[in-house]
């Protein structure tokens, strides 16, 4: 059993943003309204918890293009579990899941 | 998607601010941090500048994501093992007790225009001849509020006694005020009182005379708040509940009174109706039992108001000012005295503790919590009497309800919170290096006391020692809390706290 208690709700949409498929810091920030100071340290607690994962893309494809690589973030098999227990402590999460889906 | 050439300020600037927070970041993680952050700041200037976005709102909020990379470094920094340590190692320590206290004490000077009040009361010019002037106000046998007498006793004990040299009496209010046809925001403080005041208080006008009957004064703030400083304000109309009166004279700027607020004095004579405090100069060598009983004699004779005699309240200028720091002395001295009857049983520690092979240790103990103590009784001292009498009188100060019974409260539950914080906080700290106790364990198995754990024990993150701290103290026990000191072969345990 997972505690998903000490998850705030920012951090529970933070989650919830990166599992609807924003991957990248100022993109989570453009989805929530959320700043900088608030968004970075929740990814980087988050990422030590293991309930997210990093990855930089491929240096080559961003050469190509020309441009620095940049770092992408992604829920894991935990953080997906954890997630699922915000949505029934946070029920409109579980709306914005659904929405998003659709 | 090619990078526009000309990097914009906005852009050179944001990564400046992450460079500038990257020392933050731990060596092994810098590195990466960086390249993230360059990489986000980059990404999002050429997308704006791409879709065209790139406008003055955008740089702005860039900039500002930007500085977001401070609070991410710091969050990094914090999250790591030993400067967790570090940190609350700190907390921990004696200094910053003390520290937080003076800083507690300088935010306290800074809100308060350097401390005004206190100042004011321990440094004020005082009148003439101030041993002589006295105070006489009324406070009934049934308790309550200090009230004034009914103003007729003042002429009949001005003519009638033979122990005082003048009588004053004066009515506090605030009430509406115009002044040069307009009328002076949030009613003033105006004080009605007998002609014969500032005679008797010694005081000579910075401008203008003195009416002799019926006339305004006003005090220097009040000169420079409503006249503008202008010369011109002498003989000119001020209008108070809505009657005309004139200005006659100026008090100079080092006169202060009850209040530091714009002041106003209606010269008037007094009627019986009214409730006035006295001022009085009374003579050399007349003691206070003396004074009462002849003014309680005059004022049944004369206006016939019966058994006034306890009823009567005296004090000189001296002691209404001082009035403060007698009410926080008697509840420092109520506080110690609880503190000593709630914390007698350590009293045998404390005697053991002064034995001769530990009384450096001992003395170091006693001078830290005597600081300690100190600065948190000046705080509740000083913020006392700064915010609770800092828009009231100055003088008379159970006159306002928010000046007189209120500090006095405030001074012995502050007194007494400060004592016993100071007792609680010295009982755990470490008997030797002063620090916080800290990682608490749960000693004794759950249910073996009232369904409780039986205990809790502390330890020195130095390994000076540990405290341990039963669940409930026996009435028989000289003192509850045992410190076990701990010999050098613990400090390997301790090694990585420091």
């Amino acid at each position: 059993m997972i505690d998903s208690a000490k998850l705030s709700h920012t951090a529970a949409l933070i989650l919830q943003t990166v599992d609807n498929g924003c991957s990248y810091g100022f993109d989570i920030m453009d989805e929530t309204g959320l700043p900088s100071g608030t968004v970075y340290p929740a990814l980087r607690r988050m990422e030590k918890e293991g309930w997210i994962a990093s990855e930089w893309e491929a240096d080559k494809k961003a050469l190509a293009e020309q441009r620095p690589a940049r770092k992408y973030y992604r829920v894991t098999r935990t953080g997906a579990q954890v997630l699922e227990q915000s949505q029934k402590r946070y029920p409109l999460l579980g709306k914005l899941s659904q929405k998003s889906r659709r | 998607m090619p990078e526009d050439p000309r990097k914009p300020w906005v852009v050179a600037i944001s990564q400046a601010l992450v460079r500038g927070a990257a020392p933050l970041v731990p060596v092994e993680q810098r590195e990466e941090w960086l390249r993230e952050w360059r990489a986000e700041i980059w990404h999002r200037w050429q997308f704006l500048f791409h879709t065209h976005e790139w406008n003055r709102r955008e740089k702005f909020l860039l900039l500002r994501s930007a500085l977001g990379a401070f609070a991410d470094a710091a969050w990094l920094l914090a999250s790591q093992e030993s400067v967790r340590t570090r940190i609350s190692g700190t907390a921990r320590s004696p200094f910053t007790c003390l520290a937080a206290l003076a800083l507690i004490l300088i935010g306290i000077a800074v809100g308060s225009s350097g401390l005004q009040a206190t100042r004011e009361m321990l440094f004020r010019q005082m009148p003439s001849k101030a041993g002589t002037l006295t105070f006489i106000w009324l406070h009934h046998y049934l308790g309550g509020s200090d009230k004034g007498l009914p103003a007729d006793v003042v002429p009949a004990w001005d003519q009638g006694s033979k122990l005082l040299k003048g009588v004053a009496g004066l009515e506090v209010r605030h009430l509406p005020v115009s002044f040069a046809g307009r009328a002076v925001p949030e009613n003033p403080l105006v004080i009605s009182a007998s002609p014969n005041l500032f005679d008797l208080l010694g005081i000579r006008p910075a401008l203008g005379k003195f009416p002799a009957g019926t006339g305004v004064v006003l005090d220097h703030r009040a000169w420079v708040a409503f006249a503008k400083s202008q010369r011109a304000a002498i003989g000119s109309e001020i209008k108070i509940s809505g009657q005309p009166y004139q200005v006659a004279a100026v008090l100079p700027g080092n006169f202060e009174f009850l209040s530091r607020q714009p002041t106003v004095y209606l010269m008037e004579r007094l009627t019986y109706e009214r409730k006035a405090f006295i001022a009085a100069r009374v003579k050399p060598g007349v003691n206070e039992s003396q004074l009462k009983k002849d003014l309680a004699r005059i004022a049944a004779e004369v206006c016939y108001y019966y058994n006034l005699q306890n009823q009567l309240r005296v004090s000189t200028w001296r002691e209404a000012l001082l009035s403060p720091l007698m009410s926080f002395g008697i509840a420092t001295a109520l506080a110690c005295f609880f503190a000593c009857m709630a914390f007698r049983t350590s009293f045998e520690g404390i005697k053991r503790a002064f034995e001769p092979e530990q009384r450096k240790a001992a003395a170091g103990r006693t001078l830290f919590f005597l600081a300690k103590t100190g600065l948190a009784l000046a705080c509740v001292f000083v913020s006392g009497l700064e915010w609770s009498r800092s828009e009231s009188s100055v003088l008379l100060a159970s006159r306002d309800p928010g000046s007189g019974p209120f500090l006095i409260w405030l001074y012995v539950l502050g007194t007494m919170g400060v004592l016993f914080w100071a007792v609680a906080d010295q009982r755990a700290r470490c008997r030797v290096c002063l620090r916080l106790m800290a990682f608490p364990v749960r000693i004794g198995c759950p249910g073996s006391l009232l369904l409780d754990w039986s205990g809790t024990e502390l330890f020195c993150s130095e390994g000076h020692g540990l405290l341990h701290v039963p669940l409930m103290a026996p009435s028989w026990d000289e003192e509850s809390d045992r410190w076990i000191s701990l010999d050098d072969s613990w400090k390997g345990l301790f090694a990585h706290e420091k």
